[in-house]
């Protein structure tokens, strides 16, 4: 759907320009000269270690007032040097919703010729959230353009912006993919308020009380983080560094008590709304009549609504985190990850299922135990497994510091069976909102033999080169989950097209003669993927020779190289997988050369590999086992000798002489 | 698809009222509708419209929508999620209903208020989204919603009708009633009178006009969805559509030419002869140049300006503190020594008439976002200026608002498109020529040396002329060096086999535009794959990870767009170990398609050293879809060729101790 043109008018009256918007001051109306502050950062040398940054951040200094009822003012003062073309594409902005309000933004340009302009209100854009089909946000992101931003000028922006009157923390990002040379955070709080301060992926500083309750801290030369060239990394938001400082209920001392306060607040501000309606009781007495034991009893719950409730995310000021009423979500059949732990946990709390809200982060590390707060963009399912509950099914199990046992349990995910979990949620953190029993959790790892895939192909190699054959694939655990996904969102054109082009990366030129997919309805059972190929030239004729990869199908390689690292590796999943194919030989040729079998054990994963022909069939086998989902920098070595020896095992040829 | 350019004028006689409110009214669903699991004429779709309805009343001044849609798959679901952007401050929407039905029959209506959100704000101009989601969506369901959008009695909005979506229609009805006096309705500044329509409609579909009422209604039945295929064209220029005017004139004909002479004037306004001009072509060419001579020299000196559209342009308020005023003829450009892209190109067809050189500006689409049709009246579909000179008898077509553009070179963007051109008389609609693959011409060179245990040092060169070239300059004007080698680099990690890491050590002519462009290239790394007596290498190295396109696709339904035409020629030298002997070799292959392109791979072993040497040309832009069994033949003639391997064996007496270290213990 396009806009409408409006080019013509009736009658030659002329459509008059909208009436100016009362309200905010964004620059232009209110002239000003460039703020000491701005002039001072100004002067500020670029150092050294920036030299290769796009820009660097001069200065940039918060200041969050705090009212007697904890709803804070915040100000932000930012000064950014232009080093590079590319760094013109820095901006400043301010973000708002419908609970916030923009009091002023303001900025400045002094440029690479030291004359000073201010941004005009043609300069400032709003944004709306509206990019992302399945939501529906109210945020908006106003951003400026000032003038004069060439290498060397200086950007200077201030604003301030009353702040959502729910949310009593400030997290402050103190690094970014360019470097900071100065940056500050100052709290200024009511007499008798209280603060905590947690940091992540940062020692810390202490703070300087400026003035009574106003507290202060300051960091210098803080360096840039980019990942680029950094294959197999976490992604780079959870390798910033950051603070967070409470001034609400969570501003209490010990990391645990902020947890359980940060939970506290959650359990309030989602206290009723997994109400189970008539309509849910009826449909979960429905779903669980004649469940023979626990795990059936969740899992038909769980599938329901798994299969009947449509992702679409609402974030509408606090709605970002306050769930809709279970009643609603029932009866619209939609919603978003908060939406659909609270339908979970009413129509658990039905079937006399204790469950909770787990706050969580979709990035693995995002969350860190050390830093108490709200940061993360997810919502999941902790749900209480009675104590006499012990079933093989149940993987994904925590134990609370109240010694319950917990499976968690991702309801938007809508492929993962219950009993198992997602592979990016593994091994990361989340708040279990449990009221007074609120405490922060660390996600299970799962065994490899939760995930993985077994492929078995058999093929007919002819003498020209040409392969044909069939594979059969069977996919479980989150690994099935993705694919289960993929089926859903995807038409009979786009399944053909992305498989074809999964199987050409592997085989060039193939061609997908036929595909079959069989997917049980119960999630816990593996879906298997059954597809016949025809390739020509796969095996390449060297004169009187015929080279031949036996590694038809699939790779396990994770990109690596040998550049030196300092961030963690991101093995993205545990899990098993198993290659096994036959290849039927022409007649007339025989092996002549075959690759030696590969055999690597390290404490993070394992691979084997074998090569053998016996009459006319060369027959691959291979085994890959991961255990652990991150790995320490220090591990590079092990981890390249790994990946180094897959590759190479993947690229392997075999070569058939003429008799 | 096969649609038809067309062009109507609809003449309005009726003065009498449209009834009011013809808004669709929800219908029962048809058992058929209800229980319908799949659409034979569109196997798999994940959803399919039953029925699309659009109505426009420009004398109630509303456009009404309505859409009933059946959802067939889980992806389908999608579609229950609507977002209808309009003008905030010139449009409201109203009138927002929908309904979900169930393959029961059972019916969900919307009972939660629809989300009006801001999409983009920039000074007092506003578009926003009315945003609302379908309740209790399953697979099977019907989807029904409607809306109105409603402008100002001082405004009428002929329509734009898509016919063509994203999934198939089966069924749709559009109708348009005009103002009723089409002598009230201004169009920039000047009276209308007529109503025209344009459009590109499937066979047998045609607007009708009601002679009395003059409703415009159009009826169609079983669309198929817009096409998704690799390298197609801009394919909003190709899907079925009709677009009505308000206009002045009678035909596309008398108004290419009313608007060309406008667009002209506003060309030789701008790049009209002065004094500054005067004294500024003086400076660049000699009075004893040939014109060919003047022109080169004026555009190098074009060239040097700053190009705005990859910098910056400038604010009122950094003009006024310069001492500028706003850019207002060419010869402000000179003195600023900066422009826009169109700004530029006009400064340059100053200078060359300044010196006398015969020269026009042609204003035409940019492919990569449309193809010109001159059905369509409307100057908006056309971008960017280009100059035409005449050197001797010959017109040469120039793109100097294109930073570093070669002379005589054309963008591909600009290539092959349509557009208006000023002439001796007049203007006249004219197409701009396809780019000379001579013109466009990649040399890559490699020379490795490899080790017995496969690993690698050498060097590659990669000399680029043409687009490839223009591709790496221009980032260059965005970014700093740096920034353009890592993305270079990031380009060479699909150039070269696996295993091999290529880094670039510097560029050669990256800022400047007349000679070729040069990246210096270190090579490392580990190449190929070893059994105890043969080691195996790619025969073609910069080809080895290439996937060619069109190999695995059987059909096609719309044209071939792969931007221009283009040489791409490789020479790649192994030197192996002394211990090693050739095995065999990529054997010669030539692969032609006459008229169109050609191939070529030859290897040749010399001692230790094996050369590769592989020609690509790619002689066309684009190719109907008629000529793509052709074409893909050719690309699968050319994997087959590229996945060729260079098989060394090791001598005896190195075969013989590999397989003594491989049989002893601990191995």
């Amino acid at each position: 759907m396009k806009l409408l043109r409006w080019a013509w008018m009736v009658g030659g009256i002329t459509v008059l320009p909208l009436v100016a918007l009362a309200g905010p001051i964004f620059g232009g109306r209110d002239k000003q000269p460039v703020p000491q502050w701005g002039l001072d950062a100004y002067k500020t040398r670029t150092p050294d270690y920036a030299k290769d940054a796009a820009s660097v951040i001069l200065y940039d200094d918060y200041l969050e007032t705090v009212d007697a009822q904890g709803r804070a003012v915040e100000r932000e003062r930012e000064a950014i040097r232009i080093l590079k073309p590319q760094g013109r594409n820095r901006v400043c902005g301010v973000s708002h919703d419908v609970d916030e309000k923009i009091n002023y933004f303001r900025a400045w340009t002094i440029g690479a010729d030291e004359k000073q302009y201010q941004a005009q209100e043609a300069d400032f854009i709003e944004e709306g959230d509206t990019g992302v089909p399945i939501m529906l946000s109210t945020n908006k992101y106003r951003v400026v353009h000032p003038p004069a931003v060439d290498v060397g000028a200086v950007v200077i922006c201030e604003s301030e912006e009353v702040l959502k009157p729910y949310i009593q923390e400030a997290v402050w990002r103190i690094q970014s993919d360019v470097p900071f040379v100065y940056e500050a955070m100052e709290v200024d709080l009511p007499a008798g308020r209280n603060y905590a301060e947690g940091w992540h992926r940062f020692k810390g500083v202490k703070p300087v009380e400026v003035s009574p309750n106003h507290w202060r801290w300051e960091i210098k030369d803080m360096p840039g983080l980019t990942l680029r060239d950094v294959p197999s990394s976490p992604e780079l938001a959870v390798l910033l560094a950051r603070m967070t400082v409470q001034w609400g209920s969570a501003a209490v001392p010990g990391t645990d008590n902020q947890w359980r306060a940060i939970g506290q607040w959650v359990t309030t501000l989602e206290a009723n709304r997994p109400d189970p309606s008539p309509e849910i009781t009826a449909k979960v007495q429905q779903l669980i009549a004649g469940a023979p034991d626990f795990y059936t009893k969740l899992s038909r719950i769980t599938q329901s609504i798994q299969k009947d409730i449509r992702y679409f995310v609402v974030m509408r000021g606090i709605g970002g985190l306050q769930a809709n009423k279970a009643s609603d979500i029932y009866r619209n059949r939609y919603g978003d990850c908060k939406d659909k732990t609270t339908l979970l946990i009413s129509m658990l709390q039905v079937a006399g299922i204790h469950a909770f809200y787990v706050p969580v982060d979709h990035r693995r590390g995002m969350v860190d135990p050390e830093d108490p707060s709200l940061v993360g963009d997810h919502m999941i399912t902790a749900i209480e497994i009675p104590a006499d509950v012990h079933d093989a099914r149940l993987k994904a199990v925590v134990e609370g510091s109240n010694g319950k046992r917990y499976l968690i349990f991702d309801p938007t995910d809508e492929r993962t069976p219950v009993g198992n979990l997602p592979s990016n949620e593994q091994g990361g953190f989340g708040t279990l909102a449990a009221g007074s029993s609120s405490q922060v959790l660390s996600l299970p790892v799962l065994a490899p033999e939760a995930n993985g895939t077994e492929r078995k192909g058999a093929f007919t190699l002819a003498a020209d080169g040409t392969l044909g054959g069939s594979m059969d694939t069977v996919h479980s655990g989150p690994e099935g989950g993705d694919f289960r996904s993929f089926l859903k969102y995807s038409d009979e054109k786009q399944r053909h097209d992305a498989w074809e082009r999964m199987v050409t990366r592997d085989v060039p030129g193939a061609v997908l003669e036929s595909f079959n997919v069989v997917e049980p309805d119960a999630l816990d059972l593996p879906l298997e993927f059954h597809y016949k190929l025809k390739a020509g030239d796969y095996a390449r004729k060297a004169g009187p020779l015929l080279l031949v990869r036996p590694r038809v199908i699939g790779s396990v390689a994770i990109p690596f190289n040998d550049k030196p690292r300092t961030v963690p590796i991101d093995l993205t999943a545990t899990g098993h997988w198993h290659d096994s194919y036959d290849i039927a030989l022409p007649d007339g040729y025989v092996v002549d050369e075959m690759p030696d079998p590969v055999n690597l054990d390290t404490d993070f994963a394992s691979y084997h590999s074998t090569i053998s022909a016996k009459d006319k069939m060369l027959h691959y086998e291979r085994d890959y086992t991961v255990k652990k989902v991150e790995l320490p920098a220090e591990k590079q070595a092990d981890f390249r000798h790994l990946e180094g020896a897959i590759l190479s095992d993947e690229r392997s040829t075999v070569v058939l002489k003429k008799q | 698809m096969q649609v038809r350019r067309c062009l109507y004028v609809l003449v309005a006689f009726a003065t009498f009222l449209f009834p009011a409110a013809l808004f669709a009214q929800f219908a029962p669903p048809t058992a058929e509708e209800l229980s319908m699991t799949s659409e034979p004429k569109a196997p798999g779709a994940a959803a399919i419209y039953l029925y699309r309805e659009e109505t426009v009343d420009d004398n109630l001044h509303y456009h009404s929508f309505f859409a009933r849609i059946k959802v067939l798959t889980e992806k389908g679901k999608e579609l229950a999620t609507q977002s209808v952007p309009y003008a905030k401050g010139y449009n409201t929407i109203t009138d927002v209903k929908a309904r979900t039905i169930h393959s029961d029959g059972t019916v969900i209506p919307l009972d939660v208020k629809p989300s009006d959100l801001v999409e983009a704000k920039v000074g007092t101009l506003q578009v926003n989204k009315v945003v609302f989601t379908l309740p209790s969506v399953e697979v099977g369901s019907i989807l029904e919603f409607k809306w109105a959008l409603r402008y100002d009695d001082n405004q009428v909005s002929s329509p734009d009708w898509d016919l063509a979506q994203p999934y198939f229609v089966r069924k749709a009805h559009y109708s348009f009633k005009p103002y009723k006096n089409l002598a009230d309705i201004t169009v920039n500044d000047e009276p209308a009178g007529k109503l025209l329509y344009s459009g590109m409609l499937p066979p047998g579909v045609e607007v009708k006009e009601e002679p009395l009422s003059s409703l415009c209604t159009l009826d169609l039945t079983d669309l198929a969805p817009i096409p998704e295929e690799e390298y197609m064209p801009p394919i909003g220029s190709y899907i079925a559509q009709v677009q009505f005017y308000y206009t002045r004139f009678s035909n596309k004909d008398e108004f290419w030419q009313n608007a060309g002479n406008k667009w002209s004037k506003q060309m030789d306004h701008f790049a009209s002869e002065s004094k500054g001009i005067k004294d500024a072509v003086a400076g660049i060419v000699a009075p004893g140049d040939s014109d060919e001579v003047k022109a080169h020299k004026l555009y190098d000196a074009i060239m040097k300006l700053d190009n705005t559209d990859y910098t910056r342009r400038k604010s009122k308020e950094e003009l006024k503190r310069a001492g500028l005023r706003q850019t207002k003829t060419a010869e402000d450009v000179w003195k600023q020594k900066s422009g826009s892209s169109d700004e530029i190109a006009l400064l340059y067809l100053a200078m060359a008439r300044s010196v006398g050189i015969k020269a026009y500006a042609i204003v035409v689409c940019d492919r990569d976002r449309e193809i010109f049709n001159p059905y369509y009246m409307s100057m908006r579909q056309l971008d960017d200026v280009l100059v035409i000179v005449r050197i001797g008898d010959k017109e040469q077509f120039l793109d100097p608002g294109k930073k570093f553009a070669t002379f005589g070179e054309l963008d591909w963007r600009h290539s092959l498109v349509g557009g208006i051109r000023q002439q001796d008389k007049g203007t006249a609609i004219w197409t701009t020529p396809s780019n000379n693959y001579k013109a466009a011409v990649t040399y890559r060179f490699a020379d490795v040396t490899v080790d017995k245990e496969g690993t690698i040092k050498g060097s590659a060169r990669v000399s680029m002329v043409g687009p490839s070239a223009l591709h790496w300059r221009q980032m260059a004007l965005q970014n700093d060096e740096d920034e353009v080698k890592k993305n270079f680099n990031e380009s060479l990690k699909g150039m070269v086999p696996d295993g091999v890491t290529a880094e670039l050590d510097h560029f050669l002519g990256l800022e400047t535009y007349n000679s070729q462009l040069m990246a210096m290239v270190k090579l490392s790394g580990n190449i190929g794959a070893s059994t105890g007596k043969r080691a195996f290498l790619p025969g073609v190295f910069f080809e080895s990870r290439a996937k060619h396109p069109f190999v695995t696709m059987e059909k096609r339904t719309t044209i071939v767009d792969m931007h221009y035409a283009e040489v791409v020629q490789d020479d790649v030298t192994y030197h192996v170990p002394d211990n090693f002997v050739v095995e065999s070799a990529p054997a010669e292959t030539s692969v032609p398609w006459a008229g169109h392109a050609g191939f070529t791979l030859k290897s040749q072993t010399d001692k230790n050293a094996i050369h590769v040497s592989r020609s690509f040309l790619r002689g066309f832009a684009m190719v109907q879809p008629a000529e793509y069994a052709a074409l893909r033949d050719f690309y699968q003639k050319i994997q087959t060729a590229d996945q060729q391997q260079i098989v060394l064996k090791a001598a005896p007496a190195d075969a013989a101790k590999d397989a003594s270290a491989k049989a002893a213990p601990g191995n």
